[in-house]
C-alpha cells in the first residue's frame, strides 16, 4: 500500500523536450524571375499548390480602387480552352478547389488536389495565369456581386468600423479605400481596366510558385520551368506608401440607433512588415492584446466585463500595414473601455514590462511555433511568406534566435516608436445619442451617418 | 474514382481504455510534431436545460476557465500558454469539449489542469467569478446574435422547427434573461450532476508513450469518483402537420430566406445522404444551386445548403441572400424547386461522384490537425461508444447511392414540414 500521495498543487514536471526544426525546402530562382519554393510532406495524399504575383492593390490606380481584387476573381472565369464552370468542373474532377484573390501585396491562386492529380492542377493554373480571356459577362457578373457586397456591409457594424478606420489613418493613401473598393470605384471599372491590370502586373518576375504535401520537389521545379517559364515583362516596384501621423485623438461615431452592442476599434498606421521591428512587435503585440492572457483582454474581459473578447494586431504587409485593436462593447461602456485601452497603450510604452510576463509571452510564441505547421497548406503559407518578402532561407531558425534574444529594454524602445496613444483614431459604430456623452474631452467627436 | 479516395492515407489508428471510474480514453499517437493535443469531451449540452433557464452549459464552460482547487484564476490559460499551447472550449446542443494543444512533453500539464477541474471545481467557484461571466457571455451574446445582420433568424428557425419542450427549441447561447438568472446553486447542481467521469470521453492525439501516457491518465483521473447514472433527456417529436412560418425585419439591406427541414439522427444512414446532398446542392461552383441562383439567374448574392451531427434529430438549412431588387419570395420559389427535384429524380452518377470526392477530400484535409483528430475521436466515442467509427464514417459515404440521397429527399422535404424564415430589411425610422 505504499502509493505515493499525489501533490495536485504541484505543477507536473515537463517531460524530455524534442526538437522542431522548419521543414527542409527547395528553392530555386528560374532566369525568368520567377521563384519555386517546394517541400515535401507525407501524410495526406494531398498537394497544396500556391502562386503568387506582385499584383496587390497597393498598386490600385487612384480613383480605381477594387481592380486588383477584382481582377483576381475575374481571372479564372475563363481562358482561351475553358468557361468559367468547365474551369470549376475541372478543378473538381481532380478532387481539389482552385481559389484566386488578391490582398493588399499579392495576387494569388491557391490549390489543393489529390497529389496524384498534381500534373493536371499545374496546367490548370498556368492556363488560367497566361492565358484568361476576361470575358465581359463575367466582369459584369462580378461587378454586379461587388456591388451587392458593399450595399450588405453598410449594415454590417465591424465592416463599418474597420472601413471608418482605415479612411481615417490613411487619409490620401491607397490603403484608405477597402480592399474591394468603393460603389463609385466598382462602377467604373470595365473589361479594359482589368485586361490592363493584368497585362502590367501579372509577370513571372517577382512571382513565387509553392507546393507542399505528396511530391518530390526536384520534379516539381522541372514542371514549373515547363509551364512558368516564359521570360516576360519585369514587375513594377511596390508604390511607397507613406501615411501622416496623426493629429492627436479623434473619435469617429457611426450611428446605428438601437443597436445592442458598439463595435469599437482604435488604431494608427503601424509598421512594413520588412522593417527589423516587426519581429520584435510580435512579442509586444502579443503581451499587450495578442493572447488570452494579454494585457487588454485581462482587463477589458476579465477584470471588467466589458466585452467577450479584445485583441490587437500590427498587420503585416509590404507597406505599413494598420495597428488595430478590436473589441465588441457593451454600449454603456465604450468610453471607459477606450480609457482603459489608451491606458494600457500608455502604459507599454512608459514602463518596461515585467520579468515573469516578458517570460510567458516570450515561451508562448517560440513554443508554439511547431502547432503552426500542422497542415500542407499552413507550410505553404509559411514559404509564401519568405518569397513575398523576400526573407532568406534560415529567416524561420533565426526568428527564434531573435525572439530568445530580446530584452525588456529593447522592446520598451520598440513599444515607443510603434505605439501611438496621442495620436490614434477610436471609432465606435453603436447609438449615437449613447455613446457621444462617453467620449467628452477624449478628444475630437464627429459623429456619422451610416452610409445609406 | 471511387477508390482513389477510400484510403486517406493517414494512420488512424487507436487504443482504447475505460478506468474503473467509467471515463473513457482514446489515445492516438502520431509523432509527426512533436505535439500532443488533451481532448476532453462531456456528454452534456443545451439539450440538458430546461425552458427559463436557457444558456447554462455554455455559461457553465465559461466557468470551468475560472481555476479549481489546485489552480488559481486564471492559471489555466496562463499555464497553458506559457509553454506554446492552444486551448479552448465549446459548447453545443449535445456536447461540451475543452481542448488543449501542447508542445509534446507537456502532456501532464493538460492531464493535471483537465483533471483539476473535473475533480476539484466547487471549491474555486465563487459569486464574483460568476458574476463577471455572465457579463461576458451576455457580450458574447450580443456579439454573435443580437448585433449581428441576419443574427435572430437561426435561433428562430430552430424554436419554430421543434416544439416548445423539445431541447433544440431554444439556442445552445441561452436568452438574455435566463443568463441574467444564473445562480451557484445551478452551477453546483450542473456540476454533479453531469460533469463525472462517466458521463466524459478524454481523447490524447500526438507524440506519446502509449504505455506511459494511460499511466499518467490513471494517476491524474483514476482518483476522481464517478458519479450518479446521467438522468435521460426525453425528446419526442410529432410531425410539424403543416408549414411554419415568420417574417423578421431586421437592421439589413438584402432580403435573405432560412429554410430547414428536420432529418435523422447524426448515424443514421440517411443523414449522410442529407449530408452528401447539401455537397450536390450548394458545394462548390458547380452545385446545383450556386449554378442556378448565383451563376446563371443572378438572383442570389450567395447560397449553402447545411446539416449539423446533432444527436437526437437534425436540421437542414438553406440559406439564400437574395441580390438588390430581388423579392424573397422569388428566391424562395427557386429554392424549393430544387428541393422538389432532389426528391424526384435521381443525381446523376457523375454528380454525385464530385460531390462525393470533394466531401472526402475536405473530411481527410480536416483531419491533418491533430486537435481535430482528436475531437473526431471524442465525438464518435460519445455519440457511438465507437472511436474506430472514422473509418466507416468514410466508407458509409461511400456507399451512398443516387437513390439514398433521394430517398432522404422525399421523405423530410414536405411543405407541411418545413419552417420559412424570411429576413426583410426593416422599415426605417
Amino acid at each position: 500500500m505504499a502509493t505515493a500521495v499525489l501533490d495536485r498543487f504541484a505543477l507536473p514536471p515537463a517531460g524530455k523536450i524534442r526538437p522542431f526544426h522548419f521543414p527542409p525546402f527547395l528553392r530555386r530562382r528560374l532566369p525568368n524571375g520567377l521563384e519555386v519554393l517546394a517541400s515535401r510532406q507525407d501524410g495526406v495524399p494531398l498537394i497544396s499548390v500556391e502562386m503568387v504575383v506582385p499584383a496587390g492593390a497597393q498598386h490600385d490606380p487612384e480613383g480605381k480602387a477594387g481592380l486588383a481584387t477584382l481582377t483576381a476573381s475575374v481571372i479564372d472565369e475563363g481562358t482561351r480552352r475553358r468557361n468559367s464552370l468547365e474551369i470549376a468542373a475541372q478543378i473538381e474532377q481532380l478532387g481539389g478547389y482552385l481559389t484566386t484573390g488578391a490582398d493588399w501585396d499579392e495576387g494569388y491562386f491557391a490549390t489543393g488536389l489529390l497529389s496524384k492529380h498534381r500534373r493536371a492542377g499545374l496546367e490548370l493554373i498556368a492556363e488560367v495565369l497566361n492565358e484568361p480571356t476576361f470575358p465581359e459577362h463575367e466582369v459584369e457578373r462580378l461587378r454586379k456581386q461587388r456591388l451587392t457586397e458593399i450595399l450588405r456591409r453598410r449594415h454590417d457594424p465591424a465592416a463599418l468600423a474597420e472601413e471608418k478606420l482605415n479612411e481615417v489613418i490613411y487619409q490620401g493613401t491607397v490603403f484608405a479605400n477597402p480592399l474591394i473598393g468603393t460603389a463609385e470605384s466598382t462602377q467604373a471599372l470595365g473589361r479594359s481596366a482589368l485586361v490592363d491590370f493584368y497585362e502590367r502586373h501579372y509577370t513571372r518576375d517577382g512571382a513565387a510558385l509553392i507546393a507542399v504535401g505528396d511530391l518530390d520537389p526536384e520534379e516539381l521545379l522541372r514542371e514549373a520551368e515547363a509551364l512558368f517559364g516564359e521570360v516576360k515583362a519585369p514587375s513594377r516596384p511596390a508604390p511607397e506608401i507613406r501615411p501622416t501621423r496623426l493629429d492627436g485623438v479623434s473619435i469617429h461615431i457611426i450611428d446605428r440607433p438601437g443597436a445592442p452592442q458598439t463595435e469599437l476599434r482604435l488604431g494608427h498606421a503601424g509598421v512594413a512588415r520588412p522593417d527589423p521591428d516587426y519581429i520584435p512587435l510580435i512579442l509586444v503585440n502579443t503581451l499587450l492584446g495578442g493572447k488570452f492572457t494579454s494585457r487588454i483582454n485581462m482587463n477589458l474581459r476579465e477584470r471588467h466585463a466589458y466585452t467577450y473578447g479584445a485583441s490587437t494586431r500590427f498587420v503585416a504587409r509590404r507597406g505599413p500595414g494598420p495597428f488595430i485593436v478590436d473589441a465588441a462593447v457593451a454600449t454603456e461602456s465604450a468610453g471607459a473601455a477606450t480609457a482603459e485601452v489608451l491606458f494600457e497603450l500608455r502604459k507599454i510604452r512608459e514602463e518596461p514590462m515585467e520579468v515573469q510576463e516578458l517570460e510567458e509571452t516570450r515561451s508562448y510564441i517560440i513554443g508554439v511555433f511547431p502547432y503552426t505547421f500542422q497542415t500542407i497548406g499552413e507550410v505553404a503559407k509559411r514559404l509564401e511568406t519568405l518569397a513575398v518578402h523576400g526573407l532568406p532561407d534560415d529567416y524561420y531558425d533565426r526568428y527564434l534566435e531573435q525572439l530568445a534574444s530580446l530584452t525588456r529594454e529593447g522592446l520598451l524602445e520598440v513599444a515607443r516608436r510603434h505605439i501611438h496613444p496621442d495620436h490614434i483614431a477610436v471609432v465606435a459604430v453603436g447609438p449615437a445619442d449613447a455613446l457621444t456623452p462617453q467620449f467628452e474631452g477624449m478628444g475630437e467627436i464627429r459623429v456619422w451617418p451610416r452610409p445609406a | 474514382m471511387m477508390s482513389s479516395i477510400a484510403t486517406s492515407g493517414l494512420d488512424l489508428s487507436i487504443q482504447r481504455h475505460t478506468l474503473a471510474n467509467g471515463l473513457r480514453v482514446v489515445l492516438h499517437r502520431d509523432s509527426t510534431l512533436p505535439l500532443v493535443t488533451v481532448n476532453l469531451w462531456y456528454h452534456v449540452g443545451s439539450k440538458n436545460e430546461r425552458p427559463g433557464r436557457t444558456g447554462f452549459a455554455h455559461l457553465f464552460e465559461h466557468m470551468l476557465f475560472q481555476g479549481s482547487q489546485h489552480v488559481p484564476i486564471h492559471d489555466h490559460f496562463r499555464l497553458i500558454q506559457q509553454v506554446g499551447g492552444v486551448v479552448n472550449g465549446s459548447t453545443w446542443y449535445d456536447r461540451t469539449n475543452y481542448y488543449e494543444t501542447l508542445p509534446a512533453h507537456h502532456l501532464e500539464l493538460g492531464l493535471w489542469l483537465e483533471s483539476d477541474r473535473m475533480g476539484f471545481l466547487l471549491p474555486a467557484i465563487t459569486q464574483e467569478k460568476l458574476d463577471t461571466q455572465r457579463d461576458v457571455v451576455m457580450n458574447e451574446r450580443r456579439q454573435r446574435v443580437d448585433n449581428q445582420p441576419y443574427g435572430r433568424a437561426g435561433e428562430r428557425l430552430h424554436e419554430l422547427l421543434y416544439p416548445d419542450d423539445h431541447p433544440y427549441h431554444w439556442p445552445v447561447i441561452g436568452y438574455m434573461e435566463d443568463i441574467a438568472a444564473a445562480t451557484l446553486e445551478d452551477v453546483r447542481t450542473f456540476f454533479q450532476t453531469y460533469y463525472t467521469p462517466n458521463n466524459a470521453v478524454l481523447t490524447l492525439a500526438g507524440d506519446f508513450d502509449l504505455d506511459d501516457a494511460l499511466r499518467k491518465v490513471e494517476t491524474w483521473f483514476g482518483e476522481i469518483p464517478s458519479g450518479p447514472p446521467v438522468p435521460p433527456v426525453s425528446a419526442p417529436l410529432p410531425p410539424l402537420g403543416g408549414e411554419k412560418r415568420e417574417v423578421i425585419a431586421d437592421d439589413v439591406r438584402l432580403p435573405r430566406i432560412y429554410l430547414a427541414f428536420r432529418a435523422p439522427a447524426y448515424g443514421q444512414r440517411l443523414w449522410y445522404a442529407a449530408d452528401l446532398l447539401s455537397t450536390v446542392l450548394s458545394g462548390g461552383k458547380s452545385s446545383r444551386l450556386y449554378q442556378d441562383l448565383v451563376y446563371d439567374r443572378q438572383i442570389a448574392q450567395e447560397v449553402g445548403a447545411y446539416i449539423s451531427p446533432y444527436e437526437e434529430v437534425a436540421t437542414f438549412m438553406v440559406i439564400a441572400t437574395a441580390r438588390p431588387g430581388v423579392p424573397v419570395e422569388t428566391l424562395e420559389r427557386a429554392v424549393l424547386e430544387h428541393l422538389d427535384r432532389a426528391a424526384s429524380e435521381p443525381v446523376a452518377a457523375e454528380e454525385l461522384e464530385r460531390s462525393r470526392n470533394r466531401m472526402l477530400t475536405d473530411y481527410f484535409s480536416g483531419l491533418q490537425k491533430l486537435d481535430n483528430r482528436a475531437d473526431l475521436f471524442s465525438q464518435l466515442t460519445t455519440y457511438f461508444d465507437d472511436p474506430g467509427r472514422v473509418e466507416e464514417e468514410a466508407a458509409l459515404y461511400l456507399e451512398l447511392t443516387p437513390a439514398d440521397l433521394m430517398d432522404y429527399a422525399a421523405r423530410y422535404f414536405a411543405a407541411t414540414e418545413r419552417v420559412v424564415v424570411p429576413v426583410v430589411p426593416k422599415e426605417e425610422g
